[in-house]
């Protein structure tokens, strides 16, 4: 699993003039991320062991955890769009 | 040598693929026009040589510019997802996607097929050309 994203970058322009300019630090949520992951993988683990004993085959945590990595390799994302005069550029670092 | 390259050449030199086979092949490992130099960037390209990201570009006549860059490790990860959905979520999506037109069953795509699906994306450039001028292309660098 590799480190999630660190910061998300929005430029909106319009005419070449930029308009919006966001950076949002998401390393700063991460704490509170790893917690709900966390919370996430545990109630995963009970509906998984629930699952043993009525002999169905347990895959949420599987799915949980692949959740969590698949956050992790969003980095070095990027999406522009220009439509007549305006952009957008948003950015996952 | 390149390890694609040495690879190509073995699958020649035991036979299992013809001479135009190896060519064709080796052409494909070729740079791209247009397509970012990795010794420009060497960060841009994994240190196999192989791609990192999926481009999809779409340019209109009506000047309507689109282009995503997308982590081939996110592509991956993605569809190895789709092999963990648990079955109960599964129908849900599997009936939802045909009502809206794409009759895919996901529960059929196992982990051993994401990583030939991969290494086939690897490889693949689709380059559409409008009729009214719109171009779109899509490709891994």
């Amino acid at each position: 699993m590799k480190v999630p994203p660190y910061a998300l970058s929005l430029r909106v322009a319009d005419a070449g003039r930029t308009k919006v300019r966001l950076w949002l630090p998401m390393f700063i949520v991460w704490p509170l991320l790893l917690a709900l992951g966390l919370l996430a993988v545990i109630a995963a683990l009970l509906v998984d062991l629930v699952f043993l004993v009525t002999a169905r085959r347990p895959r949420y945590t599987a799915f949980v955890v692949g959740c969590l990595g698949l956050a992790g390799e969003a980095r070095g994302t990027e999406v522009f769009v220009n439509k007549e005069s305006q952009t957008v550029v948003l950015t996952i670092r | 040598m390149n390890p694609e390259r040495l690879r190509i050449l073995d699958l020649l030199a035991t036979g299992k693929i013809t001479a135009e086979e190896a060519d064709r092949l080796l052409d494909a490992l070729k740079p791209r026009p247009g397509a970012p130099n990795p010794d420009e960037n060497p960060s841009q390209t994994a240190p196999t040589g192989l791609p990192k990201f999926m481009y999809v570009k779409v340019i209109s006549v009506a000047g309507d510019n689109v282009n995503v860059k997308i982590p081939l490790s996110l592509v991956r990860a993605g569809l190895k997802l789709t092999s963990l959905i648990p079955p109960q979520a599964m129908d849900q999506i599997n009936k939802s996607m045909s009502e809206h037109g794409m009759s895919i069953d996901l529960s059929n795509l196992k982990g051993e097929d994401v990583e030939d699906l991969i290494t086939a994306l690897r490889e693949m450039e689709i380059n559409v050309d409008a009729k009214n001028g719109d171009n779109i292309r899509v490709y891994c660098a």
